[in-house]
């Protein structure tokens, strides 16, 4: 076997990429007992902070909603604070909006209780919280303060020296030579106590900043791709690719708090996706297998080459989602046949600005057609978005199975990359994350798909921002899994 | 010596008589500079105490109106005084004030004025600061250090509004005036502990040498600056008395109304506010000063300051040292002694911390060093105090 492991480019991008790739919102559609509600969450920009939560009623006469945050540790997660009751929404009797504060970063469980005409019901959703940003101060503001600062040590530079110059005096005494000298040396002192204060709070300013920042602000995990070709040349030789994670400081100062540790997701402990760019033109859903050192390997499937973006989603042991991101050349793959839950598809080079796709041709000679209403797409706006699954006679389907035990997934990427979200029917919630927060609340815990699905599967989801979109939407018939490409234009 | 007379001119009748008519009365700017320094102190206690009972903070919190109460009104009170002595007909008025820029008034007006602004301009900084690096987990952040200058710069000017006052009067109205001195001074000292309470508020380094540092630097500078502008012979003691029924006030009344967590995660259920734990002993402390100021009257400040500085800490350790034990015993906690409050934030297994003292210095010679230091700050401490006591005797405007 001959290993070619960092002879191929190796390439880990900026650290400071966001985990879920620029959508940090939550999406979740679920039940809470007799109500179907679909709940978004907007996790706070900088931790601590609010978090925006809003509830849209699908199914149900509901009264009154609330909501409280449960920040999970995997240890000893404490109580949850006193609910919040979400507001009822003037123009629309199934809209509640409210908020809830977030105060540490990790995994947290949004609560949401649920009464109406038909009793009570509960749901958890999953919230991963992280800081992602701190914010530059306003010109305006900034101007603002600046004047201030300047009044005020103007300011307390005058009263000194006059506090020295007159305080003592009598009335209608006027200030002596000597009380005007006084006057003088006071208002030389304080200017220069003034001066040192701020400038020492200005450094004080800038290493709080500094220190905040790198204690506070989210980074992944650097993520190290690498090509082993083993038998290369040979009619048996076959393409690994590696993966290692690395441990970055937001991590390696937490590991005390909560548990670092991966949980499978759909039976995997990491989705790896990848996108040939800068085209999209090719997408592969592979499942790699961690070794005993901790890395990952997965034998690549048949690939042409050039430049992978790669995106690998994993879970942590408190229900943690991140997704890890590098980019890899790639030589031509000789590969071998998908296998398992792995899965590809090839697809037009993707052309901003281009013609919206909604039909796309499956391999199986089907197709599959994206049931859009018929508004445009705007950014921030949650709604559903439908896949109708048909043979090659045009007829709708009876017999997609499931795939990782949901009815479909859907990869959502931006042009330029800036968004990849992986959203299941029941939302962007990984499914592991799930899983620990309604095992704490008590719920049932099976949300896989097992019973025999319809033709059409749906995804609720809100594009982060607008731009051109490339939606790879993938389902599972007669053991093979098929991928639909659509394109998409999203406005502001 | 011609620089020595600081009086150019005799002063004119109409002088002399708002001279008279000013020894004679406590000025409604006085009573509304101890109810703004009230308002903010109230305030800042109850801030602390929402933060680990309720912990939500926004700027529209009770607690932080409170605060800022204090501001508005010394802001508005202030802003009055100057513009009214200013452009008042009678030239008498302003020939018992300062002049800043153009404008006239008592000088504390204008140093009150000056914290209530700057106590103003922490509000849009803190909210800034609350957005870019998130809301609020410690208590000294840039913007918290503008508004707690502004605070003590507010309090300074409302003592200098009174003992302006009362350097110019007599008899009954002087006694009230020095009564509404001490009371400043004490809620000054009020606002001093709490900004230390990170060390000063833990009893459990009560046997470690930074708690006997923080005391005293920061508790002989207050009690011997304010006693010496006050001139009476027991103004420390009564200072400290009133600080301590204060607090002790604050900490059986608080808990009285119902409150909830509502941050998480709640490892302590809240049903009620929790107090800030039990005041600091300085009272003790308080009479050696007030006995060394009185017995070495005829000595230099500077030994004034080594013999009061060393009986203080003495005094203090003394009295804090075996009290500790008391504190850290299943007796203190009740509702008098408040060891058996915590934040919601605090897991029930963690709540024998509290009952556990803790070295702070890591080795003997740190401590030792560490309890030198502590006695050179108080000595420092009481002979600023001093200074700042006797320029604050001269203050007439």
């Amino acid at each position: 076997m001959r290993t070619y492991g960092l002879a191929i480019l190796l390439l880990t991008l900026s650290s400071s990429v966001y985990a879920h790739v620029g959508s940090p919102e939550v999406y979740f559609e679920g039940d809470a007992g007799p109500y179907r509600l679909l709940v978004k969450v907007s996790p706070p920009a900088m931790v601590p902070g609010i978090a925006q939560v809003q509830v849209r009623v699908t199914s149900g006469a509901v009264g009154s909603i609330s909501a409280a945050p449960v920040y999970l540790n995997g240890k000893d997660q404490g109580l949850p604070p006193a609910a919040d009751s979400l507001q009822l929404s003037a123009a629309d009797p199934q809209w509640f909006t409210g908020k809830v504060w977030m105060m540490e970063s990790g995994s947290w469980e949004v609560r949401v209780e649920v009464a109406g005409t038909q009793g009570t019901g509960k749901l958890a959703v999953p919230v991963p919280v992280f800081a992602r940003r701190t914010l530059p101060m306003e010109k305006a503001l900034g101007a603002l303060l600046f004047g201030l600062m300047l009044f005020l040590s103007i300011g307390i530079v005058s009263i000194v020296g006059t506090a020295a110059r007159e305080g003592g005096l009598q009335a209608a005494a006027t200030p002596s030579p000597r009380d005007r000298r006084l006057g003088r040396i006071a208002m030389v002192f304080a200017t220069v106590l003034v001066a040192s204060i701020l400038a020492l709070g200005n450094w004080w300013w800038n290493a709080q900043a500094a220190d905040l920042k790198q204690r506070v602000l989210y980074s992944t995990p650097p993520l190290h791709a690498s090509l082993n070709r083993m038998d290369a040349g040979t009619e048996h030789g076959a393409d690994q690719l590696a993966l290692r994670i690395d441990e970055d400081f937001w991590h390696k100062t937490r590991k005390n708090q909560w548990s670092m540790s991966l949980i499978p997701d759909h039976g995997h402990l990491m989705h790896l996706f990848l996108l040939r760019v800068p085209a999209i033109d090719r997408f592969y859903h592979l499942h790699p297998e961690q070794t005993s050192d901790g890395s990952f390997t997965v034998m690549l499937p048949a690939m042409p080459g050039g430049k992978y973006r790669i995106f690998a989603d994993i879970v942590r042991g408190t229900g943690f989602p991140e997704t890890l991101v590098s980019e890899i050349d790639l030589p031509n793959v000789k590969g071998e046949p998908f296998s398992g839950d792995d899965s590809g598809v090839a697809a037009p080079a993707f052309e901003s600005l281009g013609t919206p796709v909604n039909v796309a041709q499956l391999c199986d000679g089907g197709r599959m057609i994206w049931e859009q209403d018929t508004g445009e797409l705007k950014a921030g706006q949650v709604s559903w978005f439908r896949f109708r699954v048909e043979d090659a006679e045009n007829r709708p389907v009876n017999d997609l199975e499931p795939y990782m035990g949901m009815a479909g997934h859907a990869e959502f990427v931006r042009s330029d990359l800036s968004v990849f979200a992986h959203v299941h029917p029941a939302g962007s919630v990984p499914m592991a994350s799930l899983m620990i927060v309604q095992q704490d609340l008590g719920l049932p815990m099976d949300h896989s798909s097992t019973r025999s699905l319809p033709a059409e599967v749906s995804f609720p989801y809100g594009f982060p921002q607008p731009g051109e979109y490339r939606l790879f939407v993938q389902v599972k018939r007669h053991g093979h899994v098929e991928t639909g490409v659509f394109d998409a234009h999203v406005r502001n | 010596m011609a620089e020595n007379v600081r009086i150019a001119f005799p002063p004119t009748t109409a002088v002399a008589e708002l001279s008279f008519t000013r020894a004679r009365t406590v000025p409604w700017y006085v009573w509304s500079s101890a109810l703004a320094v009230t308002s903010t102190t109230v305030g800042l206690y109850w801030d602390i105490s929402w933060h680990i009972g309720v912990g939500r903070d926004t700027f529209w919190t009770p607690a932080h109106l409170a605060i800022q109460f204090g501001a508005v009104l010394t802001g508005f009170c202030c802003a009055y005084l100057i513009l009214h002595t200013t452009f008042a007909p009678e030239a008498a008025a302003r020939e018992h004030s300062v002049r800043i820029w153009g404008f006239h008034g008592p000088l504390g007006a204008f140093i009150a004025a000056w914290g209530g602004f700057c106590m103003l301009t922490s509000a849009p900084f803190d909210n800034w600061w609350h957005n870019s690096f998130g809301l609020d987990v410690t208590i000294l952040s840039p913007p918290h250090v503008v508004l707690i200058l502004g605070i003590f710069v507010m309090g300074l000017g409302g003592l200098i509004l009174t003992t302006s006052r009362m350097n110019l009067s007599t008899g009954e109205n002087r006694d009230k005036l020095n009564w509404l001195l001490l009371y400043n001074g004490s809620l000054l000292l009020c606002l001093l502990l709490m900004l230390g309470y990170e060390y000063i508020g833990d009893q459990t380094l009560m046997h470690s040498a930074i708690y006997y540092r923080v005391l005293g630097m920061i508790v002989p500078v207050l009690l011997v600056g304010i006693g010496r502008a006050s001139g009476s012979r027991w103004a420390a003691t009564t200072l400290a008395a009133i600080y301590t029924f204060l607090w002790l006030a604050g900490n059986w009344i608080v808990p009285l109304f119902p409150a909830r967590a509502k941050l998480g995660p709640v490892f302590t259920p809240i049903t009620h506010m929790v107090p800030l734990g039990f005041p600091v002993l300085i009272l003790p402390g308080a009479m050696v000063l007030d006995v060394v100021l009185n017995r070495f009257a005829s000595r230099s400040d500077a030994q004034k300051a080594l013999v009061g500085g060393a009986g203080f800490m003495a005094v203090s350790l003394a009295v804090n040292w075996p009290f500790v034990y008391f504190m850290m015993s299943s007796h203190a906690r009740n509702w008098i002694f408040a060891m058996n409050q915590f934040s919601y934030s605090t897991p029930p297994s963690q709540y024998h911390q509290a009952w556990t003292l803790t070295a702070y210095e890591q080795t003997r010679v740190e401590f030792w060093v560490g309890m030198l230091i502590a006695l050179a700050a108080t000595m420092l401490s009481m002979r600023v105090g001093m200074l700042w006591g006797d320029w604050m005797r001269r203050i007439c405007r």
